[in-house]
């Protein structure tokens, strides 16, 4: 597949991914429930975010874009946008690190959480990314009002993420006995999933800025914004695509 | 009256009469709670410090800029406070407590403070304003004008330069201080004036030096972040040729958040301080006072400041270059900023990360660090050293890339083999990153981790040694002159040499084991900092200060200040590394007096008063050069740099015209070779 900007294909390559998403995640159960081998989690975790990252965050745009004069929009836009990487390459190093705390408090063992819910979640979290790369494909093309409804989309199903972590998982994950003071397990699981809420809270904010700037016009030329949000949104889905395998998959249940 | 005032006047006036006004309100609000009158008690100094410096910018500066931002931290704080007790107080818990509010009380409250600063201040107005769809001029037009414009914020790089260093330098002199204090108590054994029965913001004696002594170290490191920042920021966009940094706005924000970092770190001190050590290692700082929880605020949001900082140089130098700058054109500074900046800004994460993880586990138990929970204090130590041992690279190749930048200068040769050089930055950089462990050699972790993090660190020498032999090949048979600036890099050459030296030792494990804890690691530590930031820094503020002022520094009072520390400085790490070597604890109040270190001590202290006497020249002398220094316009120093070949102070947007790369940046001495050439305006 090449990097396209032509709209429809740009459409149905976003389906494309999604789909491989989908069913990578789905297969990644599936090893989790049946052989539990992790190595082959691992490797599928890395495989979607590198899918990830190419086509919804599009980390080949850092190459394009060093032409212009320096004043130039397009230059700006090229600074803008390295500085954000650079920022998501900061950001990952807490979320490696809480990795690492999770792996050594509780090795290869994991919190009793309910499956269910955590294959919902990150279904959630999964279509909405596949819907900001719909809004951010409509705003590219002058689409305001596919934007708009496809930011929509995002928005309502980023709530649906955060009710479902915090409103229903959590108390979910007490009733367990999973909870932050009564041992590692509950304080891992509260922080790593605390941590990730918190950027998705953050994610939601940038997303009501765009959708109210974005239905009022001020990014028809220059969409920029708009695409800064769309790859902050799919880093969060991106930190999600590997603390998933780590919370609900790897590793035996602890009684 | 009031109007017609000196500023400065006003300001210590209002500080003196509010600190008053803090103190008498902070023992009324003190004897509410606790139904009585503490005199030297925590409130009352709580009060004292936050009003008092709040109004001493009130009467300098009126209520704009760093004003209004401590005026909105002090508010934010009583309210972020007020709300967590009145939670409290619903949920049937003790609303107030010891230190007036409880701890998470104070943490959120602190907290809300920060943010709430940044707010006041004016640091995100425009980002406000873009998420409002409120577009914001281009070009920032400056508010304030002459030294008014240091107290607000101002988008200019050389603006924010100049905060930076002079907060440093403010923050220097308080961790000096804090040493001296330290110092003379330890200059006998036995408890002298920091005794058992002393009562001061909540600590006794013993405690309050414990306090003490670990500010002393974590305000010195942020110190030195600031530092190192203020040189990066003023130096760096000359060097390539950019009208500013990459992002001007966030550049801002990374300064002014520092400012409610540093308030946070001195709450600590009152708010019952706390005796880690900086390195405050569970499960001691697990159950440390309140002003742990506020030394680990005042760090975490201090990081923000490092990691966003590093963020924009590592963009600026990406983006922001002059024509024909290519990689190996790049001044050297250019390149240990590189260097730097990779590791502040990924690395600092953990520190910021380990801090907030003992802070909820004494917020709300989570179990981390806690092994009656299943937790792994040593785990603490792994994330906290990720970040902390690289630091001490974010903190010395700034310095040694000022060394690499001027020596060529001075001794009119040019720079000795210059890409290695160039590479040696970034190969400390990154074999800093795989020698954490060295620090935990006794801590119990796996013993099989030990050689392979010896070797590591023994690795570091390497590229180190690099840069020594590059610099001394540099000075061979030059034409050296030594004005102030060249006698600190000197100096730094030498003293970091010694610091040099005596890291692998430490870093041997068998070795480690006698001298870890010892005063052998803490003359270790003093010498690298010294001679990789602190001669550095001061080299830099000597060779700067024209193009930032237009004036220079007086030369006898530098050479006074040079001749007077580096001696000092000499006998006071040997001493501490030979009292190390006999069995000198670290970070204890006192020593057995049969040890016979009595005499070592007393001159240890008496070393440490002509450093600080050395340093509080140098203040009296940056100070006063600014307005009466002698006129220094032109080339001074007969630099090839792009910046000395503008006339000093630099104009608001640096360069008028131009310039493009046309040649090596270090060929001094060589005819008709050049560096840079201007390029002339199209009509």
């Amino acid at each position: 597949m090449t990097h396209t900007s032509d709209k429809s294909s740009a459409y149905s390559q976003g389906i494309t991914i999604f789909v491989y998403l989908a069913v990578l995640t789905a297969l990644e159960f599936f090893v989790a429930v049946t052989i539990g081998f992790v190595q082959i989690m691992v490797a599928v975790a890395v495989v979607k975010a590198a899918l990830v990252m190419y086509y919804y965050m599009h980390i080949y745009k850092l190459n394009n874009d060093n032409e212009g004069e320096e004043n130039s929009y397009e230059y700006k836009t090229g600074t803008n946008r390295l500085g954000l990487w650079l920022f998501l390459l900061s950001d990952s190093f807490v979320f490696g690190a809480l990795l690492v705390v999770r792996f050594n408090l509780l090795g290869m063992t994991r919190p009793p959480l309910s499956q269910t819910l955590g294959l919902i979640v990150t279904a959630v979290l999964l279509i909405s990314s596949f819907f900001m790369n719909r809004a951010e494909v409509a705003i590219e093309n002058g689409d305001r009002k596919g934007f708009k409804t496809n930011i929509i989309i995002t928005l309502v199903m980023g709530i649906g993420f955060l009710l479902g972590v915090v409103g229903v998982e959590w108390p979910n994950a007490i009733a367990e006995g999973v909870w932050a003071s009564k041992n590692t397990y509950g304080a891992v699981f509260f922080m790593m999933t605390g941590m990730h809420a918190f950027h998705v809270l953050t994610g939601i904010i940038f997303l009501l800025i765009v959708l109210r700037n974005g239905s009022r016009g001020l990014y028809d030329e220059k969409h920029y914004p708009v695409e800064a949000v769309a790859v902050y949104w799919h880093f969060v889905d991106l930190v999600w695509i590997f603390f998933y395998p780590a919370l609900y998959l790897i590793g035996v249940l602890s009684s | 009256m009031m109007k017609n005032m000196n500023p400065v006047w006003r300001g210590l006036l209002f500080l003196v009469l509010f600190g008053l006004v803090g103190y008498a309100l902070g023992l009324g609000v003190d004897f509410l709670v606790v139904r009585s009158l503490r005199f030297s008690g925590s409130v009352p100094s709580l009060f004292t410090l936050l009003l008092g410096f709040t109004a001493f910018f009130f009467g300098l500066f009126g209520y704009r800029g760093i004003t209004r931002g401590l005026v909105w931290q002090v508010v934010g704080t009583l309210l972020g406070g007020f709300f967590v007790a009145g939670i409290r107080a619903i949920m049937g818990l003790s609303a107030f407590g010891d230190f007036f509010f409880t701890e998470p009380s104070w943490v959120f409250g602190a907290f809300v403070g920060a943010i709430s600063f940044i707010f006041g201040v004016g640091a995100v107005d425009d980002w406000v304003k873009w998420a409002r769809g409120i577009d914001t001029p281009e070009e920032h037009e400056e508010h304030y004008h002459g030294w008014e414009k240091y107290f607000a914020v101002s988008l200019d790089h050389k603006v924010i330069g100049i905060q930076y260093t002079v907060t440093a330098l403010l923050l220097i002199s308080i961790g000096g201080l804090f040493a001296l204090i330290f110092r003379t108590e330890l200059a006998q054994s036995s408890l002298q004036f920091l005794t058992l029965d002393m009562k001061l913001f909540g600590q006794n004696g013993p405690q309050l030096y414990n306090t003490l002594m670990s500010l002393h170290g974590m305000i010195m490191i942020v110190s030195i972040l600031l530092g190192v920042a203020g040189i990066m920021n003023y130096v760096v966009p000359l060097l390539l040729g950019a009208q500013d940094m990459a992002f001007p706005r966030l550049n801002a924000f990374s300064f002014w958040v520092a400012v409610p970092a540093s308030v946070l770190l001195l709450m600590s001190l009152v708010l019952g301080g706390f005796d880690t050590g900086w390195t405050a290692y569970p499960p001691l700082s697990a159950r440390a006072p309140v002003g742990m929880q506020m030394f680990f605020l005042g760090v975490f949001v201090a990081g923000w400041s490092s990691i966003l900082g590093g963020l924009n140089i590592v963009a600026t130098v990406l983006r922001m270059r002059a024509k024909g700058m290519t990689a190996f054109r790049m001044p050297i500074l250019v390149w240990a900023s590189i260097a730097t900046s990779i590791i502040s800004l990924t690395a600092t994460q953990l520190i910021g990360l380990s801090f907030q993880l003992v802070m909820f586990q004494r917020l709300f138990g989570m179990g981390f660090f806690d092994p009656a929970k299943g937790g792994n204090p040593v785990l603490f130590q792994h994330l906290f050293w990720f970040y902390s041992h690289p630091a001490v690279y974010v903190f010395v190749l700034p310095g040694l890339g000022v060394i690499s930048e001027l020596l060529p200068v001075f001794s009119r040769k040019p720079l000795f083999g210059y890409k290695w050089i160039a590479m040696s930055s970034l190969g400390i950089a990154l074999v800093g990153f795989l020698v954490w462990a060295h620090h935990m050699f006794t801590s119990g972790m796996n013993e099989y981790l030990r050689v392979p993090f010896m070797y590591s660190t023994l690795l570091v020498a390497i590229p180190t040694g690099v840069k020594f032999f590059s610099w001394v090949a540099t000075l061979w048979k030059g034409k050296i002159e030594t004005p102030t600036p060249m006698l600190f890099v000197l100096g730094g050459i030498v003293v970091f040499l010694l610091g040099g030296l005596t890291g692998p030792p430490n870093a041997t494990v068998s070795v480690d084991l006698h001298l870890h804890d010892t005063y052998f690691i803490v003359g270790h530590f003093h010498d690298t900092i010294f001679g990789g930031f602190v001669f550095p820094f001061f080299a830099a503020l000597y060779y700067w200060f024209p193009k930032a002022t237009g004036r220079r520094m007086n030369e006898t009072l530098g050479k006074i200040h040079f001749w007077l520390m580096t001696p000092a400085f000499f006998a006071l790490t040997l001493g501490m590394m030979r009292i190390g070597l006999l069995g000198m604890r670290r970070r204890i109040v006192d020593y057995d007096p049969t040890m016979g270190f009595d005499t070592y001590h007393l001159m240890l202290t008496v070393m440490g008063y002509l450093i600080a006497l050395s340093v509080l020249i140098f203040i009296y002398n940056f100070f006063n050069s600014i307005n009466n220094g002698e006129k220094a316009e032109g080339n001074i120093w007969n630099s090839r740099s792009p910046e000395w070949q503008v006339p000093s102070p630099m104009p608001t947007h640096n360069y008028d015209q131009p310039f493009e790369v046309v040649g090596e940046p270090y060929d001094y001495g060589l005819a008709g070779s050049k560096y840079v050439q201007f390029i002339e305006k199209k009509k």
